[in-house]
């Protein structure tokens, strides 16, 4: 066994002793309740930034790295699947080449996980324990999956060039496809124990004893799926980004044409994923968002009118600077792209939808004004800017912006096409008609929506999506059908791209890895000072919810941490290929010559 | 090659952008508006600076966004930065934009005699039950009663009594917030008349807001400047639902519904 | 190589930074723990006295613009607890103490105006109470227990009777010299007895226009009388919330009547 095979077994170990620990932590603190309440520590002290910031930072680290590695494996299979059934090696290599990164990113999820259990149960004894007696069961299965999960990752990772050919492949794939499952089941629990602190079912009130909540009540909360849902589409967008930026990395770093190519299609294949999976998102959000309301109307009000208000206008600022991002990037890709050269005129009309729809969406309805400009403006309502910060207008904003991306992405595939079927021309007409139509009735309800009561306004979000999807799925069924054995005016020259693109996909990671922390701090936040909502208060020192300001530069220290951690990881990854320098995704191949790594 | 010249060079098509999109951030959304009709109000600071940075991030898009035009953006840039011809304009440069910085910077702490800017929530989040003359009412879910009971013109007539007597010296007989005292107020009373107040709102919500005033606002949006009275000492229960209908009446909006119970009735249309 | 690194660490911290000044940029609000809502019946006098601390040192209460500042109001720190129990024969150091800051106007030091306003009007009665404790432990022993406030209400607190603030009341019935007193102009305006001298003289008033007068009582900080500039701001802006319209009237018709 090689040196770099015997560590990252080591991390590992430590990473279960380290869970191991929490668990025995979490049955001592379980005993510890039965005692006189009165007499135990209700809160632990962290130096220097305080126990809420020690649970803050472990917590969203290793939330980082969890979504990370359930993000990976995940396209990991579909890359993989398109190298099956498509038969193209390349994205074979590239699934793999994800894989690894992901074996060590596992070992710091593991890590981070079990420092936050440390955490938890130090400083915050009693809260914990009360979680522990309601969850216990749950918490037993978690760590039972997760072992088996960071089994079949090894079958999967170490096994790929074993199963590589025929009937093995497929049982290979299932490998890959089995891991998400794993995956999955794990988040669903760790989601129900997270979920129960913002939205405890009905039946539970403040004196109700935690041996009385129901396991299965508790975890099937009115948010648990929501949550659910919008994690796994998040993590496929943090995925796509973070590869993303490893692959713009290694661009950037590249001496070789080979090399620039290969990592120049990675990134490509990374930003497709992200943006993809983005698109989806805001969907989610809004069915998350509703049940939240729905839950409790007050906890919904604080969330997007009250204290919070100006988090979305930032959240709609990060979210225009994703999409512009990712635009941009594929408007420069165009340069790569014989024949490309007759849609750049379009850029600029998009780049003018794009920036109107971003200045739209992020127009706040709370104004920050001075007194003067209060009165000038005859309140603290915009008489015309207050008609773009209600939902209408955003709504419209973000559907359009999303057409636009989307026939960006419409337009770099066509680029160096030419369709030999002879209905190309009336096909094209019928793709430009349908994201007509879906914008004029994107825009028609928009402004329709100024004439109806609140309630209507609200079904006309839905008819908006729809118009959108249909629109979407119609073209890409067209455009199939249509580049069925289409002409091409020449192959994409990969590799040749301007640096500043690639660092456009570092905007994009570093972006999406903020917005997640500012999210995540929106969803904790609107407990503000419950443990679990109404039903837990908290009541130590530390229990007022912070303002953006320190909140931004707290998600910024996590994401710094994170990103430091990632770079590490990029490193020790390019470490393992240095002495193979002819096939770096190809780590075994080093490994088994012995390599010292 | 070709080289662009004046409007057509990448780098003064920007300058022009960002002066066009300042002039119509910072008065064409104030003017143009009013000239087909629609109500509109000189833009606050923070707005302009925020659309600018979004336009800024746009034009820097569209002159980076292709190779060749990339090229011409950077050109008079390095022209000034280097060229022996450009020695007066670049040394004028390098007084200008440090004097520029200097002056930002000192706008931005000099002492003023103007408070702050403050974040004013337009409407905060309400509590899930007030007490109203000691006695505990949820306002989730919460329909005005009068809507159901009693004869809706002997309401209107009690909800004008009362408006009149109490809410027009601020509020204005025409119910925009124009009052005879309006002037004396900063922020200015609501405008029950703009989309922005009661058309978006419960009637419970309005209820709360007219029951507990500005004493009764939540901490979480504090510092709130508000005259309101906290009407619960003056007015009975059943005055405050009459003013609220009554208000509702003349301005011809309607009030915001409860989700769940409309999903209900659509329910029973199937 | 180091190029590469380097830049790359610039677009990520500078991505970083540019969000981080951005929200910290707008005024921040933070949510804070509702405070009334902390003090349970069997609360502690250790925390009834770090509750009530904190109201008489921070924004909550806002006693301290007043007591141990100039000379507006005693210095009761490390004396209150002592002095209470001789001030009103016949009456508990904790009573005394609860009526003093629910009712000022009923036990007024000599040689102080009647300034201080009624507690109970931003104050829930568990905070009263939790002043009343801090004040008890500033030289005397804490007697109040969660039982003094056990069954109030956590919504703001009633507001008493008081025939001067009825809204129904037409200006002309009002007591505006009445006013003068209980909402403590004379802190900081010359009237009377009262020296002022940080706001100009309420007499000085007379003929100026009433919409003058009302803008100045209501925002303050509009209009600074001359020689006053330095002080610009000391008014506080909550009289609109504290007077009805008809005391405003009547307020502003006795200034603009020279005050007498």
């Amino acid at each position: 066994m090689s040196e770099s095979l015997r560590h990252r077994r080591a991390f590992w170990g430590v990473g279960l002793v380290l869970v191991a620990f929490g668990l025995l932590a979490l049955v001592g603190a379980g005993e510890l309740l039965a005692q006189d309440a009165s007499q135990i520590r209700r809160y632990g002290d962290f130096p220097v930034i305080g126990a809420r910031g020690a649970i803050w930072i472990t917590a969203q680290v290793h939330l980082m790295f969890a979504a990370f590695v359930l993000g990976v494996p995940m396209f990991a299979i579909v890359v993989e699947a398109i190298a099956i059934f498509g038969g193209d090696k390349r994205y074979d290599k590239l699934a793999k080449e994800f894989t690894r990164l992901l074996l060590i990113a596992y070992s710091a999820t593991a890590i981070w996980g079990a420092m936050l259990t440390f955490a938890l149960s130090s400083l915050y004894p009693v809260f914990w324990s009360y979680l522990t007696t309601i969850f216990g069961p749950s918490m037993w299965l978690y760590a039972a999956l997760f072992i088996v999960e960071s089994f079949t990752l090894y079958l999967y990772y170490y096994g790929w060039d074993r199963w590589s050919e025929g009937k093995a492949k497929y049982g290979h794939w299932g490998l890959g496809i089995l891991l998400n499952v794993w995956g999955t089941i794990v988040m669903f629990i760790a989601n129900g124990w997270l979920t129960y602190m913002m939205s405890p079912p009905a039946e539970v009130a403040a004196d109700t004893a935690p041996d009385q909540v129901q396991l299965w009540s508790a975890i099937f909360n009115a948010t648990w799926m929501p949550i659910n849902i919008h994690r796994i589409l998040a993590n496929v967008v943090f995925g796509g980004a973070i590869v993303g930026m490893y692959a713009a990395y290694r661009f950037l770093a590249a001496k070789t044409d080979e090399e620039r190519a290969h990592y120049d299609w990675m990134g490509y294949i990374g930003n497709f994923i992200a943006i993809g999976a983005l698109i989806v998102l805001p969907f989610a959000g809004y069915y998350l968002g509703r049940e939240i309301y729905e839950f409790n109307q007050q906890m919904g009000i604080t969330m997007m009118g009250g204290f919070m208000s100006w988090l979305w206008i930032i959240q709609a600022f990060l979210i225009g600077v994703l999409f512009l991002a990712g635009n941009y990037y594929l408007w420069i890709g165009m340069g790569r792209i014989p024949g490309a050269e007759r849609f750049t005129p379009y850029v600029k009309y998009m780049l003018v939808v794009l920036v109107a729809g971003v200045i739209v969406w992020a127009t706040p309805h709370t104004i920050i004004a001075s007194r003067d400009e209060i009165a000038a403006m005859g309140g603290t309502h915009h008489p015309f800017l207050g008609a773009l910060g209600v939902m209408s207008a955003k709504n419209t904003a973000v559907n359009l912006m999303i057409l636009t991306t989307f026939l960006s992405f419409m337009l770099y595939r066509r680029a160096n096409k030419i369709p030999v079927v002879n209905w190309a021309r009336s096909g094209t007409i019928a793709q430009g008609a349908a994201l007509a139509i879906a914008a004029v009735v994107v825009t028609f309800y928009g402004v329709y929506g100024y004439f109806v009561t609140a309630i209507v306004r609200i079904g006309f979000s839905v008819y908006q999506v729809l118009a959108v999807l249909a629109a979407m799925l119609l073209v890409v069924v067209l455009d199939v059908m249509m580049l069925r054995g289409a002409k091409s005016r020449g192959e994409i020259r990969w590799g040749q791209m301007p640096p500043r693109s690639q660092y456009a996909l570092f905007v994009l990671a570093v972006t999406f890895t903020w917005l997640m922390g500012l999210m995540g701090f929106a969803r904790s936040g609107i407990r503000q000072h419950w443990h679990v909502y109404e039903v837990i208060r908290d009541t130590s020192a530390q229990a007022a919810t912070p303002a953006l300001g320190p909140a931004a530069t707290m998600i910024s220290v996590c994401v710094l941490i994170f990103l430091s951690l990632v770079a590490i990881i990029f490193w020790l990854g390019g470490l393992a290929e240095k002495p193979a320098h002819k096939d770096p995704a190809d780590l075994v191949t080093a490994v088994s010559r012995g390599g010292e790594v | 090659m070709n080289e662009p010249r004046g409007v057509r060079h990448p780098f003064w098509q920007a300058v022009l952008l960002l002066i066009g999109s300042y002039l119509l951030f910072k008065f064409g959304i104030s003017v143009l508006p009013p000239l087909i009709g629609i109500e509109s109000a000189p833009v606050p600071a923070s707005v302009v600076l925020q659309f600018m940075a979004t336009a800024l991030v746009g034009v820097l898009l569209y002159v980076s966004a292709d190779e060749t035009r990339w090229k011409q953006f950077k050109e008079p840039i390095h022209s000034v930065a280097v060229d022996a011809d450009k020695k007066v304009l670049r040394t004028s440069m390098l007084i200008a934009l440090p004097l520029l910085v200097g002056f930002l910077t000192y706008r931005q702490v000099s002492a003023s005699v103007g408070a702050p800017p403050s974040l004013r929530s337009v409407h905060p989040a309400p509590p899930n039950r007030i007490t109203f003359r000691g006695e505990s009412m949820q306002l989730a879910g919460l329909e005005n009663p009068l809507r159901t009971t009693g004869e809706m013109s002997e309401h209107l007539a009690a909800g004008s009594t009362v408006y009149v007597r109490n809410c027009m010296p601020c509020h204005g007989d025409r119910l925009d917030g124009d009052g005879h005292f309006a002037q004396g107020f900063n922020p200015v009373p609501a405008d029950f008349t703009s989309n922005g107040t009661i058309a978006q709102l419960t009637e419970s919500y309005v209820f709360w807001r007219i029951a507990k005033g500005g004493p009764g606002l939540p901490k979480e949006g504090t510092p709130w400047n508000s005259a309101m009275p906290a009407w619960e000492d003056i007015l009975e229960e059943n005055e405050i639902w009459a003013v609220i209908l009554y208000m509702y009446d003349q301005t011809g909006w309607s009030p915001r519904t409860w989700e769940e119970e409309h999903e209900a009735a659509e329910g029973g249309d199937h | 190589m180091w190029r590469t690194n380097l830049a790359v660490a610039f677009v990520v911290l500078g991505t970083l930074g540019v969000y981080t000044a951005v929200a910290n940029m707008i005024p921040q609000v933070q949510s804070d723990v509702p405070e009334e809502l902390v003090l349970s019946a069997d609360v502690s006098p250790e925390e009834l006295v770090a509750a009530g601390e904190n109201l008489y040192a921070g924004s909550g209460g806002g006693c301290t613009a007043c007591h141990g500042l100039g000379t507006r109001a005693p210095d009761i720190l490390g004396t209150a607890g002592s002095t209470c129990e001789t001030r009103e024969p016949g009456k508990s150091c904790k009573d005394y103490l609860y009526e003093s800051l629910v009712d000022p106007g009923a036990y007024v030091v000599e040689g102080f105006q009647p300034i201080m306003p009624d507690m109970s009007r931003t104050l829930s009665d568990a905070q009263i109470w939790s002043l009343v404790a801090f004040l008890e432990s500033q030289g005397g022993e804490v007697t109040v227990t969660g039982a003094d406030f056990a069954g109030s209400d956590d919504g703001p607190p009633p507001t008493p009777a008081d025939p001067v603030t009825d809204g129904d009341a037409a200006p002309g019935d009002i007591d505006a010299a009445a006013l003068v007193q209980s909402l403590g102009c004379t802190a900081c305006h010359a009237y009377g007895a009262s020296p002022g001298g940080i706001g100009p003289a309420l007499s000085e008033m007379a003929g100026l226009e009433l919409d003058y007068l009302r803008r100045s009582i209501i925002d303050p900080a509009a209009d600074t009388a001359t020689g006053f500039e330095a002080l610009a701001g000391t008014m506080p802006a909550t009289f609109g919330e504290l007077l009805t319209e008809s005391e405003l009237e009547a307020m502003v018709t006795y200034l603009a009547g020279g005050a007498e």
